[in-house]
């Protein structure tokens, strides 16, 4: 009651529960708005009048429970403490009674007076939902309605409801949900110490439930008040408890479902799952099944890559005769060999590459927007156990598919450091987008339609590399620890959104093509120079002298010096490795290593590459590049989120001599191959 | 609930319906549940899916965009489902 004589109702209930529908139906345009003292969150009052009574309503904040945990659960809380309210009406979606009964259930305990809105009737009777308020209202013991606040006609029935409470001061009955909390050894004790008038309004069911869940401010309201030894008592009581507010959250519910039973005809859902979740999840078939989808992706991703490669080994062929042209006119050696031998051919294996990149993204996109991707999550999360990492962590593993950068930054939401750092250093394994740019179409170049199996093999490898990584990296980074399972709840399949789809998949092409053009451009640029000599005689430049001197030792990995200096500038990023072989191999007019092995000039870059290096060496190549780092500015990355010099040095270098090593491996068997 | 956390603890993780299937439970249930454990503080929600990264080194990083298109769909991941871990 405020001093004005008017009635003070407040309103109660979770969010979306309809408050504010009611409350402006309520009032009108006698509102008040301001503030909560000393808080942000927003105070709502108004006033209405009925049958002679005035009544003051205020809009509490929507709350999921009473608990300590916000704000606004704080206001709620000292709000009914303050006594100002005569009657609480508590509200609930009629539609999820079982759900949003929890307040009611929180609530239980208070001893201020109250009624029941079951709101939403409407979405509820359009559900097949009958509920019978009558019998509810009779095991709870307060009023009980059922309405829609859209509904103005339903107004009577409020009013009727909320005068039975102010006068009746009808109190929820606490008692059954009690003795299921005496089902807790510790609540007993707990109710026991905890002595008379701690918190005006709250009853010492209420006050004991919250203890139980380790409510702060609770706690420390009933410590106040106790002798030294009950304190003791107190604290050795809570002691014993571990998650109370899962013990009372579940005897909540179980209290819930007991008076809602015979009360709301409840429709069994059946508990089907689709047919394409009913194979993932099997225990033997789900992983063989997903790795296929994403086989049968990456060859599909392949068709549109076709056309695309055409087109730049078309471009391949523009520097020849270019060259002789630009010749002819009188432009001088070095700028023609310039402009065709480095620009020209960069381009055409960058177009050749933009083929994949295109037809990848937009696969796996397609996959990630129908809602195929977070099922392949789903499959490999225990996989992730195996390697001593949460669930989580395969996220960054599926951004590193596209960017090992993005992939690093992922694992920012995982919290143990050492876990942070042993994903990283696995995801360093997966390919990232440009390497599945380099790889089909270096793949495609060599081994024609055996490509899928190339690609096939070094996703195997992948998981074996990861295997031995975390073998290696994981004990010191790692304890073993029980790890709880996740819960997953996979997406319902999609229907793709194309244009957001084909936004992005033009927008990550675009983005490979300008980076692409940089990197290879560049290195092409730099190896042209050092393989440059005045007399044309290629055995006088920098570049053949050094990788003389090395390919003894690239001879073991199964590389010689030209691929080798190509795998060293994949390091700076895989398309790199382009920008080297196309300079070093096609060179055309005077520095032709290209016409100098073969001995005869081939009219095709890709030609030329078939010509000069053996499948076997081939082979080496491509997984040496694969597994090489990713590349320069990923090494930057890992530094920024690991924070640890010594940790990205030692995993940086352990992913080079790796890669020799299977670089060397993939060429011995290679040579049993071919 | 307290059945619901004990069959997670061997590791393996586990869809909404799986849950409800092996506590004999509906699946409304198994989802009050995870609303709840989720308000409690007791699982956590694992915010990758709407939520972009911020990385160095693409172009279309740095434009004040937040997610960088060049490693991942406008706005993140967007159909990656949820996934709450126990904390």
């Amino acid at each position: 009651m405020t001093d004005k004589n008017e009635t003070v109702i407040a309103l109660l209930g979770q969010p979306n529960s309809g408050k504010s529908t009611l409350f402006n139906a309520l009032t009108g345009l006698r509102q008040h708005v301001g503030n909560w003292p000393g808080k942000t969150v927003e105070k709502k009052e108004g006033t209405f009048k009925h049958n002679g009574t005035d009544y003051l309503v205020a809009d509490l904040p929507g709350t999921y429970s009473l608990s300590a945990n916000s704000d606004e659960e704080m206001i709620t809380r000292d709000y009914i403490a303050s006594g100002k309210a005569d009657v609480v009406c508590i509200l609930a979606d009629s539609s999820q009674l079982e759900r949003s009964l929890y307040m009611l259930a929180d609530f239980a305990g208070v001893t201020v007076p109250c009624f029941l809105v079951l709101n939403m009737s409407d979405v509820a009777a359009e559900q097949g939902k009958n509920i019978k308020v009558k019998e509810l209202e009779k095991k709870l013991g307060i009023p009980v309605i059922l309405i829609s606040a859209t509904d103005t006609k339903a107004y009577d029935r409020f009013y009727q409801a909320l005068e039975l409470a102010v006068k009746g001061k009808t109190v929820l009955d606490p008692g059954a949900l009690e003795k299921r909390y005496e089902e807790i050894g510790a609540y007993g004790k707990v109710r026991q110490i905890i002595p008379d008038g701690v918190i005006p309004g709250y009853s010492k069911t209420w006050l004991a439930a919250k203890a139980i869940e380790k409510d702060e401010p609770v706690i420390a309201k009933i410590t106040e008040k106790l002798s030294a030894g009950d304190k003791k008592l107190l604290q050795s009581a809570l002691s014993e408890v571990d998650k109370g507010v899962v013990l009372t959250g579940e005897r909540k519910f179980a209290w819930i479902d007991e008076f809602l039973s015979g009360i709301v005809e409840k429709k069994k859902t059946q508990i089907s799952l689709g047919k394409f979740d009913r194979i993932i999840t099997h225990r033997v078939w789900g992983k063989p099944v997903v790795i296929l989808t994403v086989l049968l992706g990456l060859v599909a991703s392949f068709i549109p890559a076709l056309p695309l490669m055409g087109i730049g080994q078309l471009i391949g062929k523009i520097p020849d005769p270019l060259n002789e042209a630009l010749l002819n006119i009188g432009c001088p050696a070095f700028i023609a060999a310039l402009l065709c031998d480095v620009l020209i051919r960069s381009l055409s294996f960058i177009v050749q590459m933009l083929g994949f990149v295109f037809g990848v993204t937009l696969v796996f996109g397609l996959l990630e927007e129908v809602g195929v991707m977070a099922r392949i999550s789903y499959v490999f999360d225990n996989t992730m156990a195996k390697f001593g990492l949460q669930g989580k962590s395969v996220m960054p593993f599926l951004i590193s598919f596209g960017c090992t950068m993005g992939g690093a930054a992922g694992t920012r939401v995982i919290d143990s450091w050492g876990q942070k750092v042993l994903t990283i250093a696995l995801a360093w394994a997966v390919p990232c987008g440009a390497a599945w740019a380099v790889i089909p179409m270096l793949s495609t170049i060599f081994f024609g339609a055996w490509m899928p199996v190339i690609i096939l093999v070094i996703l195997l490898v992948m998981l074996l590399h990861m295997w031995i990584t975390a073998k290696i990296f994981g004990r010191s980074l790692v304890k073993k620890e029980d790890r709880y399972g996740m819960i997953m709840e996979l997406p319902p399949y999609h229907k793709p959104k194309w244009g957001a789809l084909f936004r992005y998949v033009f927008g990550r092409t675009k983005d490979t093509f300008i980076r692409a053009l940089k990197v290879v451009v560049v290195v092409a640029l730099a190896f042209w120079l050092l393989s440059y000599t005045s007399t044309g005689d290629i055995t006088n430049s920098i570049l053949y002298k050094v990788g003389h001197f090395i390919e003894p030792v690239t001879k073991i990995f199964g590389m010689g010096w030209q691929t080798f200096m190509a795998f060293i500038a994949s390091s700076l990023g895989k398309e790199g490795a382009l920008g080297v072989l196309s300079t070093i191999f096609t060179g055309s007019g005077t520095i032709s290593v290209g016409a100098l092995v073969s001995g005869a000039r081939a009219e095709n870059i890709n030609e030329i590459l078939v010509n000069n290096i053996a499948k076997p060496e081939a082979l080496a190549f491509i997984f040496a590049m694969t597994f090489n780092m990713p590349c320069i500015v990923a090494l930057a990355a890992t530094y920024q989120e690991t924070h640890s010099v010594k940790w990205t040095a030692r995993i940086a270098l352990y992913y080079t001599g790796m890669a020799l090593v299977l670089a060397g491996i993939a060429y011995y068997i290679g040579l049993l191959i071919w | 609930m307290e059945k619901l956390l004990a069959l997670l603890k061997d590791g393996k993780s586990r869809t909404p319906e799986m849950l409800a299937a092996e506590l004999g439970v509906s699946v409304e249930d198994v989802k009050r549940d995870i609303e709840f454990l989720e308000r409690t503080g007791v699982i956590v929600k694992v915010g990758f899916s709407e939520n972009g990264h911020s990385c160095n080194g693409c172009t279309g990083c740095g434009t004040g965009k937040k997610t960088c298109a060049g490693c991942m769909p406008e706005g993140g991941f967007k159909n990656m489902g949820y996934m709450w871990e126990v904390k």
